[in-house]
């Protein structure tokens, strides 16, 4: 994954690199055309100064003859001869590219050269200057060597700002992911985004306070319709539970009369403890219990396995207890409670007989595990209503409580399947 | 022995008259909470069951008034909000016990028993039936004078049938008596089954007259 704001870097980096590209030949085109429009206006004074000098002068045929010849000895980039031409031919321009030793060493050099004729005295003489012109290579090259440079610093100055640009301008942005991020139904239904003024940012907030406020209501709904159907459905049940009770003391109940009677106590005591369950989520829910004090989990689980002590003699469980750390934790002694007796009675009802149910204590939680056949779904089995044994009796919910008191005090609550083992781990 | 059933709620409040009156207790009704405080006002009685929840009030201000006045009436509330808030301010006014809705009637009945006695007997509360003595402050039970070891479940067991005497006592009132909350997870009726089975053969080899008896396919009932 990519930050968007570094998503259109590659593509203007390459759009900068064709075009700079592109710009070293036209560079390299009009700084030599200029160059050499500028040479041929040096040869064409030099050409100028020689003429008017010459005439200017009025040098007789031997002396003009002594002079050409010390000329050619001197060479100073012209040369200056006589033509068997009687009509003076056009002037001409070229460039000529030359390899020279200089002791030794040779260079190749290009020159611009201008052709002229003059008459002097009722003879044509013909005019060579050559002036010495950068090589296009050496031409070329600077120009590239000047432009990566510059794409270099376009590209370093691109990162840069875009730096700048998404710490400052996408600010409110982050700011925005960072509330989500951290946003929690349960705890703290309330969100306010930072002001921004950037129109979109904005607009991404409201829209997003609008959104959550109805996921709010909704959640806040649903809530309060639990917790009111649990509410009425107590009476009821309790007047069921009663009517019940008084029909099994009718005298001459025949015994068939009588199982019918207990068929129906049976599923109606597992609906009132659903709807407990309910109503206990519901309140853990809600932050009730609010009162916190210091608690030995040992302590705790101590009290817990004593009332379990009848289910676990029964079932000829052995219970082994590591204690590696005394962990104490502040919260609330009743759901404490509650945690570590769902999870004993979890391990209590779905050990076999004559199993073990390892319990430790470290100094950052615990855990209770014991012997089972097969691991179970861990994703779904905090989830109300999954039930992974067929027993009639659990309401389904006591992984969900427990879960939910985890959660309460921010907790981890983790399932593993380890050596044959079911093993449940609080992180405190 | 007189009780006052403090309860709106009209079809549960007569069911528990009627299981109630078969017991030596007399039984009256008050749907709300002006009507009992009058009769708070007139008479004494010997428990109160009081409803938190009335339609004119907190019952919790119907235990203040009660204890404001300087009566002891034993009170055990009865109420559908089970909250532990609730269970703790309630026995800290001077509640004697707390019974959380939907209750077995059985459990109601052993309830106001063990209050009553409580309150009465003071620690002079032994009970007798025949050749079986049950001293309940110091959990001891003797069968002709001679002293049976009961378990603590196998005490509660006990206690409850004797506050359900001439009762058929379900299974699920028996499993939730022994586990309390702990009933909701547990497929605790073997469980009770074995207890019962112990309380039963602890008692038959102390030759102690066979007041418990299965009613078959319902549960268990004590003879008086």
């Amino acid at each position: 994954m990519r930050k968007l704001l570094n998503r259109p870097l590659p593509y203007f980096a390459l759009y900068a690199l064709v075009l700079l590209a592109c710009s070293i030949p036209v560079y390299y085109l009009v700084v030599d055309r200029i160059w050499l429009s500028e040479l041929d206006e040096h040869n064409h004074i030099i050409k100028h100064r020689i003429e008017s000098k010459l005439s200017e002068t009025a040098l007789n045929p031997q002396e003009l003859e002594q002079m050409l010849s010390i000329w050619k000895v001197l060479e100073p980039g012209t040369t200056l001869e006589l033509t068997e031409n009687t009509i003076a031919p056009k002037d001409s321009l070229y460039t000529i590219t030359r390899t020279t030793d200089f002791g030794g060493e040779m260079e190749t050099d290009r020159f611009r050269g201008l052709l002229s004729y003059f008459e002097v005295n009722g003879q044509i003489y013909q005019l060579r200057t050559e002036t010495n012109v950068e090589e296009a290579d050496e031409t070329l090259t600077a120009i590239a060597f000047v432009t990566v440079l510059f794409f270099v610093l376009l590209l370093l100055g691109f990162i840069l700002l875009n730096r700048q640009i998404s710490k400052h301008v996408w600010n409110p942005f982050y700011d925005t992911l960072q509330r989500l991020a951290t946003f929690d139904l349960n705890r703290n239904p309330e969100i306010r985004f930072e002001k921004s003024d950037i129109e979109e940012f904005e607009q991404l907030n409201s829209e997003l306070e609008k959104l959550i406020l109805r996921s709010v209501s909704t959640y806040r709904q649903q809530k309060e319709f639990i917790e009111n159907a649990s509410h009425e459905l107590q009476t009821p049940l309790a007047v069921l539970r009663s009517k019940l009770e008084l029909l099994l003391q009718q005298e001459y109940l025949s015994e068939e009369q009588a199982e019918l009677i207990a068929g129906i106590s049976v599923p109606l005591s597992r609906v009132s403890r659903i709807n407990k369950n309910l109503l206990l989520l519901a309140k853990i829910e809600n932050q009730q219990f609010g009162d916190v004090e210091n608690v030995s989990v040992l302590e705790v689980v101590n009290d817990s396995l004593e009332l379990l002590e009848g289910h676990i003699s029964e079932k000829h469980i052995s219970v082994e207890k590591h204690v590696l750390e005394e962990l104490q934790v502040n919260c609330n002694r009743t759901l404490l409670e509650m945690l570590i007796n769902n999870l004993l009675v979890n391990a209590v009802v779905h050990s076999p007989a004559n199993a073990t149910i390892i319990i430790e204590l470290e100094k950052k939680g615990f855990s209770i595990a014991n012997s089972g056949k097969e691991a179970l779904a861990p994703t779904k089995l905090f989830e109300r209503f999954v039930r992974s044994s067929q027993s009639d009796q659990s309401s389904g919910l006591g992984l969900a409580i427990a879960k939910e008191i985890c959660d309460r005090y921010q907790w981890s609550i983790s399932y593993a399947f380890e050596n044959g083992k079911h093993v449940f781990s609080i992180q405190m | 022995m007189k009780i006052l059933i403090i309860e709106d709620e009209r079809e549960l409040a007569a069911d528990m008259v009627k299981y109630l009156s078969g017991e030596q207790y007399r039984c009256e009704v008050a749907p709300d909470k002006d009507s009992a405080m009058e009769r708070i006002g007139m008479y004494d009685y010997d428990c109160i069951l009081l409803d938190l929840m009335l339609p004119d009030g907190s019952g919790l201000s119907i235990l203040e008034a009660l204890r404001e006045q300087g009566k002891q009436d034993a009170v055990i509330i009865v109420s559908a909000k089970n909250s532990i808030e609730d269970k703790v301010a309630g026995l800290k006014i001077g509640a004697d016990d707390y019974l959380a809705k939907p209750f077995h009637l059985a459990e109601l009945s052993a309830r106001i028993f063990s209050v009553i006695r409580r309150k009465q007997f003071d620690t002079a509360n032994v009970l007798q039936q025949n050749e079986l003595k049950v001293d309940l402050p110091a959990r001891a039970v003797t069968v002709h004078d001679v002293p049976v070891t009961l378990t603590r479940k196998e005490f509660d067991l006990l206690l409850l049938f004797l506050g359900n005497r001439n009762k058929v006592i379900s299974k699920s009132a028996l499993a939730e008596h022994l586990s309390g909350d702990l009933a909701d997870m547990m497929d605790s009726h073997d469980f009770v089954y074995a207890h019962v089975k112990n309380l039963k053969r602890k008692l038959t080899e102390a030759n102690y007259g066979n007041y418990l008896t299965t009613v078959y396919g319902a549960g268990y009932k004590w003879k008086a």
